[in-house]
């Protein structure tokens, strides 16, 4: 290990391997920390991403990480009524499983996505550790010193700029005094199961609806080897309920119960997901915040995968930029990170947001129901006004 | 409002999935963490919002209130 870095990335998810891998590409000496042993484990995602995510931020797509190609949407009403948008007849010519053809998006087993785009960016000469936890940061003579634990050592680790990465439980961006808290109602608390016996045809079905899930949504993917995830995710605000009790109720009272009744149950996971706005400032003295630590995750959908690659490349791309031309980490000039995230995503994110803070402030439960339907459907249609993130 | 009486925390740990979401939800400024990326167990919440029970998709949080800790704060048996 060098004792100075130009940059150290506390979290190594796809926001933190992909910044790693854009900063180390650029020359930058990089070190990735994580505090797992193995990443992505216990999984606490559905995995779905689309294609256009993986070619936007550079990822190869490799059989390495895929479960199952996607050809499209079902979302459902409350009542079971549906809107499918199979692309492999609404655009045959472009999608489908032949070779000529390809996928809209896929399921991704997050366990080796992450220890994939980690190795990406250790081949690019980014250093890794794992079993290494950030317990602490502060500043010093205008450059970071980060305190971590690594199995049974502590150590103090110098360097330019740090990027906390570490997802939903951000702990550095309140070192640092930034507000990261998310309210109590914007915080969904989700719980899936991988299944066997339960068939699905290359769609992720959606399906909307206060009694099945309140302020979120129930889903149905599909895993590849025939397995499919049964998942939910609710704001405990709108319930007395916790998503286990509505995974149970979804499981055997509602309209697909017919179709889950032979549900075999292999793994159990769970989490949470921000459906909140992307923090109002993300960034201070030496430090940017990259995907959930930075609550960036499409508020409508809950997905978060797209938005950290995103966020990773952007800030690995800035901080190449950056550093090559200053020797100022303050606060106003890591700024110039969030300025350029707004553009490309950031905008768009607060807008889904104020839509989707829209339809859960309506009192009626059957106005609300359509409006979160409707919503979802144009999300997901082609003619969508909606630019996918 | 009367202030909530501290608690203390403690996990059902065979129904916990370490999904990490009463860390996320947790309002208190300083980390509150336990080795197992769960709400702390080794020290008492002032706070005691409850928030990170309710926000559980397991119910595996519970919390005893400090003071039942200690007989002299306890209320007299009739
Ligand atoms: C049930 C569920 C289903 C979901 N399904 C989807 C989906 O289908 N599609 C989609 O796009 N999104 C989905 N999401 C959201 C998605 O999982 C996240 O948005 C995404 O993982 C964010 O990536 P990240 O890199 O920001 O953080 P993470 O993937 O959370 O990575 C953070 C990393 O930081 C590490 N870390 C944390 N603290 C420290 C520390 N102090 N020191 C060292 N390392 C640390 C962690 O170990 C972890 O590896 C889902 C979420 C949930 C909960
Ligand atoms: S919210 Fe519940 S299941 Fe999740 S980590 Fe905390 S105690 Fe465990």
């Amino acid at each position: 290990m060098k004792a100075d870095y130009d940059v150290v990335i506390v979290g190594s998810g796809p926001g933190g391997a992909t910044t790693a891998k854009f900063a180390s590409e650029a020359g930058l000496r990089v070190l990735l920390l994580d505090k797992k042993q193995e990443l992505g484990a216990p999984v606490q995602c559905s995995g779905a991403v689309s294609r256009h995510a993986l070619l936007e931020n550079e990822v190869i797509i490799s059989g390495e990480f895929i479960q199952e190609p996607i050809y499209g949407f079902a979302i459902y009403h409350s009542n079971g009524e549906k809107i499918k948008m199979d692309y492999r007849l609404l655009k045959p010519y472009e999608y489908g499983p032949e070779e000529n053809k390809v996928p809209l998006g896929y399921v991704v087993d997050r366990r080796r996505f992450d220890r994939y785009l980690m190795t990406q960016a250790e081949r690019q000469g980014t250093e890794v550790l794992l079993k290494a936890e950030a317990v602490d940061m502060y500043v010093e003579n205008g450059k970071a010193v980060l305190k971590v634990r690594h199995y049974n050592d502590e150590m103090e680790i110098r360097c330019s700029v740090v990027v906390a990465a570490d997802g939903l439980q951000s702990q550095v961006g309140k070192w640092a005094g930034l507000q990261t808290h998310i309210k109590f109602t914007e915080l969904a608390s989700c719980l899936q199961f991988v299944t066997d016996g339960v068939e699905a045809d290359g769609l992720l079905e959606i399906i909307t609806g206060h009694e099945w899930a309140p302020g979120g949504y129930a889903w149905v993917f599909p895993k590849g080897h025939g397995y499919t995830e049964i998942g939910l995710g609710v704001i405990c605000s709108m319930t007395q309920r916790n998503a286990q009790q509505h995974l149970d109720y979804f499981l055997k009272k509602s309209f697909m119960k017919e179709r889950f009744k032979n549900a075999k149950i292999l793994e159990v996971q769970g989490g949470g997901v921000p459906l909140s706005h992307p923090l109002r400032t993300q960034y201070a003295d030496n430090l940017i915040l990259v995907g959930d630590a930075a609550r960036q995750v499409n508020p409508i959908t809950g997905g978060g995968i797209h938005t950290a690659l995103t966020a990773g490349r952007i800030a690995g791309q800035f901080l190449a930029g950056h550093l090559q031309t200053s020797n100022d980490h303050s606060a106003q000039s890591m700024s110039q990170y969030q300025d350029l995230w707004m553009e490309a995503n950031g905008k768009k994110m607060w807008e889904l947001y104020e839509i989707k803070s829209k339809i859960f402030r309506m009192e009626n439960i059957e106005e609300r129901d359509l409006a979160l339907y409707k919503t979802m459907s144009e999300y997901f249609s082609p003619n969508s006004p909606f630019k996918k993130i | 409002m009367a202030k909530s009486e501290p608690v203390l925390f403690s996990i059902s740990w065979n129904a916990c999935i370490q999904c990490g979401v009463c860390v996320a939800i947790c309002p208190q400024e300083k980390s509150f963490i336990s080795h197992f990326d769960t709400i702390a167990i080794d020290r008492p919440c002032d706070i005691a919002c409850m928030i990170c029970e309710n926000i559980c998709p397991v119910s595996a949080i519970h919390h005893t209130k400090v003071s039942s800790f200690i007989p002299s704060l306890q209320p007299e048996q009739a």
